[in-house]
């Protein structure tokens, strides 16, 4: 088959799963519903797969027109090019793991057909958002993600705190939604379409200067990637979403849906080259999202709202590479991160799942002989995380870190201090967890039990995909013909990048910063050792906390400043509008004119006594008046 | 063929009168499907292309200018689907409550359908005010009669207040005609006014009409009349009878006083827009499910109203189809309300919870309508909103961007009243899941609204012809100085 047939099936067998699963789930065994949704997952991932080693230049795919009027057209059109077949596969490849961790995991749970129905689902529509040929396909995906997203935070809705942190997740996203949706209708206006061909036709090239209406248009497209990639200042929603099942976390809030906010400005790079003023705006934003998310981090003892805290600094980091230009290092970044943040995650799953559902470190510890095959994996994620000497993220982070030092030193200073933040905290949190004795009930250390091999291969995959991942795009020091292969695969036939020049350094410089990041980690490894791992010393309550420690435990109180500045107000506008506005003055005002017209028909009536003496004394007084208006009117 | 669009409905609102008792709702929900029928069958045979299509045209009352005129286009037959969708929906939401008169109810909804029916196909004023007041009696009756007890100055507010703006437009009306050959929207049409006069009577018609979509601040009689009314009346109110105000801005308002245009047109978006703000932060707090759904009504039509005063093409497609999206979801939504309260008695946000664990079905269905009311992609609201913020946004980019916060508002209305209703921990006794009709009326919609927000161009392909026929009678009037 060729790629014009194979794309839309890969996109259309997590719906077909779905809808088998929704209709028939419930009444099938769980064992089934599992295959089938895994199944689908995995035959999806092998058409990628096949669509991958087929691709050369891009292809179009017209399924139907959605909607045709004069001035513009909407098409439900797919477009296979190196950037949008590799997020398939980093989509369905990381997505069918998950798949099949949750079979494990999720064995026990009353929902479970339910469970795999919203993430087949959620495949489908993320497979929509980085396979539309158009922003209107793409905003498509966005939403419907958003939506999955929405029900599987709120998986376990029985308790209502689970169901607020989805809707909060939900609002969120809406607000950066709609600066997308702005974003859209500013190149409606400007370009009449929003088919990337046609706009990176021209736009790139163009003769006009366009750098003003650029700069709106992008800046709203950014602001539709905060909200989805959790960037300051719409990122307290995603530490919340961790309410929903580990897979989920794993999946949605670390490996794909989160960098759909990536995936849409490197697609959109060529507007972004053209405004600079948003590239720099992206660039400060993302640099402080990345700092105070790692900061956060420090204080945290939840084992997910540290990985959640992590997320949000990883993908503050990728905004910077962003912001600098360097998209094909992002995109690299992107994909050792889904490896490694899915597999930490996945790990912690796994943790939870076999402390009988605790997240509180410090009711943990000395895990690691007790479930060995987590542990294992569970470093290899945090080694790589950490930028760990010759493992994947070490690649990718430094690749982001050299380019930051060509832009300027004090960036490079910056960037180096999140990554060593980060070091930090998860070395913290994989000693705390796994070494020292453990904390936890005696009825915990009972049933502490590694999972099932479904849960146990997904883990394995991804930590030799995290240990080996560098490989895809080294930097070019030893293996000269293996350099940079992802960055010229995508060079290749993607809009846009294929006009960029290469700025990070190379030959020694480029083994000097290397060297550098690899002796910050290795520090930062004996130093954790020392003072976790050896002393086995636990984190202290939150109250007892003191100075930057208490800020953040507090995750530097945004929530409360969030509820402060906009929550209150508009549920404080909700109440009092209700009750003063429309009741107290707009009702009564209606009413008022009801009983105005009442009480003039009362005034009249009073005259119509029916006596003619009356009647005659009303005349005569008319007349006189009469007489009066008219010598008035005469004389003066 | 086409007169049958007046017959049937008159026959079955008399003939139901006479069945037994048992076979009422199956003759009532036979009746609204042989509508249907016809109305799809007109469609068919309708040519989207051919412009207004008139099948009576013909002088009545030559000495005050009446004449006979009857006629759709494209526009029109949208509304009679809507509504001929929505009446058999109406009836079949109906069948799991017990009325103190069948009869008499399926009688006066389809004299309601009789009345609105007449209302899009109306070409001429007088016509078009006599159906639009017709309307107005069984409303009233299905509220008096099987409302809620202390439904009475409720009713009597909305019965005055709609009655007050329809003077207004009976009295522009015959302003409008003594300048006029006949009452006929062709000659009416072909007036010239002077634009100080075009706005007075201009605004009778927009008085009759903001009253009943209703715009803010006109809105005061819906709140209290969509939670007192039963669930029929709400539904036949939100769903198809505010749709015959906006029509009536789209087919009368707009073609009849284009001299007027420039000076209206700004303050009825400002208004259309300030309700769309205005109802939702009301609705965010509201604890009877029906108010809440009333103020996110009034919401939702603000933007409709808004976006029909922008005189934009896709922007006049756009609102057709959120019309027809807004009908379906409305009929759903209230029918949601009405599921809870027919099993728990209240409608009380605060004593609901965690209905979800014990009706499975309905917490889906439920879920579905408020994902569509909150106009996610694959909904056909995404396409009608997406459409009308456009034409704000082009028109004035800060009216676009606070009418865009609708998004953003609707989630927090919506899912707050989802959420109080059907999660968290169960607080009310057992809750029976859903009964055959309640589970066909609410898949009838969702697959009407998926397919429409996936396939957007049935609707648009069908009234963009009308509606371009439209634009250019207000473009071709020249303007007197």
């Amino acid at each position: 088959m060729s790629v014009a047939q194979l794309v839309p099936l890969i996109i259309l067998l997590p719906l077909i799963g779905a809808l088998i699963n929704g209709i028939l789930g419930k009444k099938l065994p769980k064992a089934v519903v599992g295959a089938i949704a895994t199944g689908v997952m995995a035959l999806s991932f092998g058409l990628a797969l096949v669509v991958f080693s087929q691709l050369d230049k891009a292809v179009e795919i017209d399924l139907f027109t959605m909607l045709d009027t004069e001035s513009f057209s909407l098409h439900a059109r797919l477009l296979a090019d190196n950037l949008s077949v590799w997020m398939t596969l980093i989509v369905t490849g990381v997505g069918t793991l998950i798949h099949l961790f949750s079979m494990g995991y999720m064995k026990h749970d009353a929902g479970y057909y339910k469970f795999f129905v919203y993430l087949n689902l959620f495949i489908f529509a993320m497979l929509i958002l980085v396979l539309g040929s158009n922003y209107f396909m793409l905003f498509f995906g966005w939403e419907g993600v958003g939506i999955c997203s929405y029900l599987l935070i709120g998986f376990w809705y029985g308790d209502f705190k689970n169901t607020v942190a989805a809707r909060k997740a939900f609002i969120m996203n809406r607000v950066g939604d709609l600066g997308l949706l702005i974003g859209l209708f500013l190149l409606l206006f400007n370009f009449g379409t929003l088919e990337y061909s046609e706009l990176s036709a021209a736009i790139i090239g163009s003769k006009v200067d366009l750098s003003t209406v650029l700069c709106g248009i992008t800046l709203c497209l950014f602001i539709g990637a905060t909200g989805k990639s959790a960037q300051i200042p719409l990122f307290t929603w995603l530490p919340d979403a961790m309410a929903g099942p580990t897979p989920v976390s794993a999946l949605i809030h670390a490996a794909t849906m989160v960098t759909a906010g990536i995936f849409l400005v490197v697609r959109s790079n060529y507007m972004f080259e053209l405004a600079p003023m948003t590239q720099d705006i992206m660039l400060y934003i993302g640099l402080a999202t990345s700092i105070v998310a790692a900061f956060i981090a420090m204080r945290q003892n939840d084992i997910k709202k540290v990985l959640a805290y992590s997320t949000v600094s990883q993908l503050g980091m990728l905004f910077v590479a962003l912001g600098m230009g360097a998209y094909t290092a992002a995109m690299f970044h992107v994909t050792t991160h889904a490896f490694f943040k899915a597999l930490l995650f996945l790990g912690s799953g796994s943790v939870i799942h076999a402390m009988s559902d605790e997240q509180d470190i410090r009711q943990m510890g000395g895990l690691r002989k007790k479930i060995p095959v987590t542990h294992i994996t569970f470093l290899i994620g945090t080694l790589a995380i950490s930028g760990f000497p010759l493992l994947s993220g070490f690649y990718s982070k430094d690749e982001i870190i050299a380019h930051a030092f060509t832009h300027g030193t004090w960036l490079y200073v910056a960037l180096m201090a999140s990554a060593a933040l980060t070091a930090i905290y998860m070395f913290r949190l994989y000693f705390v967890t796994f070494h020292g004795s453990f904390r936890g009930t005696h009825e915990q250390e009972h049933h502490l039990h590694e999972g099932p091999p479904s849960m146990t291969l997904p883990l394995i995959v991804l930590a030799i995909l995290s240990v080996f991942g560098g490989i895809l795009n080294l930097p070019g020091i030893w293996l000269h013909n293996m350099a940079h292969w992802m960055s010229h695969h995508f060079e290749h036939n993607v809009a846009g990048l294929n006009l960029i020049k290469h700025t990070a350094p190379e030959g020694n410089l480029a083994l000097m910063l290397m060297i550098a990041a690899s002796v910050m980690s290795l520090a930062i490894l004996v130093v954790c050792y020392l003072v976790y791992g050896k002393k086995n010393s636990i984190p202290v309550a939150d109250a007892q906390l003191k100075g930057w420690e208490k800020w953040s435990a507090g995750k530097l109180y945004f929530d409360e400043l969030y509820n402060f500045l906009f929550v209150r107000p508009t549920e404080w506008l909700s109440e009092k509008g209700s009750h003063y506005f429309e009741s107290m003055f707009l009702h009564r005002s209606v009413v008022g004119v009801g009983q105005l017209i009442g009480k003039s028909g009362d005034l009249v009536r009073k005259w119509q006594t029916g006596r003619t003496d009356s009647y005659i004394l009303w005349m005569v007084l008319g007349l006189i008046g009469l007489v009066v208006y008219f010598l008035i009117y005469k004389y003066y | 063929m086409e007169l049958l669009l007046f017959i049937l409905p008159v026959f079955f609102a008399l003939s139901v009168l006479v069945m037994p008792q048992s076979f009422v709702r199956t003759y009532g929900l036979l009746g609204g499907l042989a509508t249907l029928v016809l109305t799809v069958v007109l469609m068919a045979n309708y040519d989207p292309n051919a412009g207004m299509h008139s099948f009576v045209s013909q002088e009545w009352i030559p000495a005050y200018g009446i004449t006979l005129n009857f006629g759709y286009d494209g526009i029109s037959l949208m509304m009679l689907l809507l509504t001929t969708v929505l009446v058999p929906l109406i009836l079949l939401s109906n069948f799991g409550r017990e009325l103190s008169s069948n009869r008499l109810f399926t009688s006066m909804v389809f004299l309601m359908q009789f009345g609105l029916i007449g209302v899009f196909i109306s070409l001429d004023g007088i016509w078009f005010y006599i159906f639009w007041e017709i309307t107005l009696i069984p409303i009233f009756l299905i509220a008096y009669w099987f409302g809620e007890p202390e439904r009475k100055a409720a009713l009597m507010k909305f019965f005055m207040y709609t009655f007050f703006g329809s003077l207004f437009m009976l009295a522009s009306l015959i302003g409008l005609k003594s300048f006029a050959a006949s009452f006929a929207i062709e000659d009416l049409k072909a007036v010239q006014l002077a634009p100080e006069v075009a706005v007075w009577l201009l605004g009778g018609f927009f008085l009759a009409f903001a009253i009943k979509v209703p715009i803010f601040p006109f809105h005061t009689w819906q709140p209290s009349t969509y939670s007192k009314a039963p669930m029929a009346g709400t539904m036949l109110l939100s769903g198809i009878m505010l749709k015959m105000a906006l029509y009536g801005m789209l087919r009368w308002m707009l073609p009849l006083f284009p001299e007027a245009l420039d000076c209206v047109t700004y303050p009825i978006i400002v208004l259309g827009t300030i309700g769309v703000v205005y109802g939702a932060i009301l609705a965010i707090k509201q604890d009877d499910m029906k108010r809440l759904f009333a103020f996110a009504s009034i919401s939702h039509v603000g933007l409709i109203a808004a976006g029909i005063m922008t005189a934009d093409k896709d922007t006049l497609s756009g609102s057709v189809l959120q019309m027809i999206n807004h009908g379906l979801v409305a009929v759903g939504l209230f029918l949601a309300a009405d599921v809870i309260e027919r099993r728990l008695g209240t409608r009380s946000l605060r004593e609901l919870g965690g209905i979800a664990k014990q009706a499975p079905k309905f917490a889906f269905w439920f879920a579905a309508l408020a994902f569509a009311s909150v106009s996610v992609p694959f909904t056909s609201g995404f396409v009608g909103e997406f459409l009308l913020l456009k034409g704000l946004f082009s028109f004035d980019s800060v009216i676009g961007i606070v009418a865009g916060s609708t998004l953003i508002l609707g989630a927090v209305y919506t899912f707050r009243a989802y959420q109080l209703s059907m999660y968290g921990p169960v607080k009310t006794s057992a809750f029976a899941d859903l009964s055959m009709s309640e589970l066909i009326v609410f898949a009838v919609i969702i697959i009407a609204v998926v397919f429409l927000g996936v396939y957007p161009k049935a609707v648009i392909d069908f009234v963009e012809p009308s509606v371009t026929d439209l634009l250019a009678s207000i473009k071709q009037t020249p303007i007197v100085p």
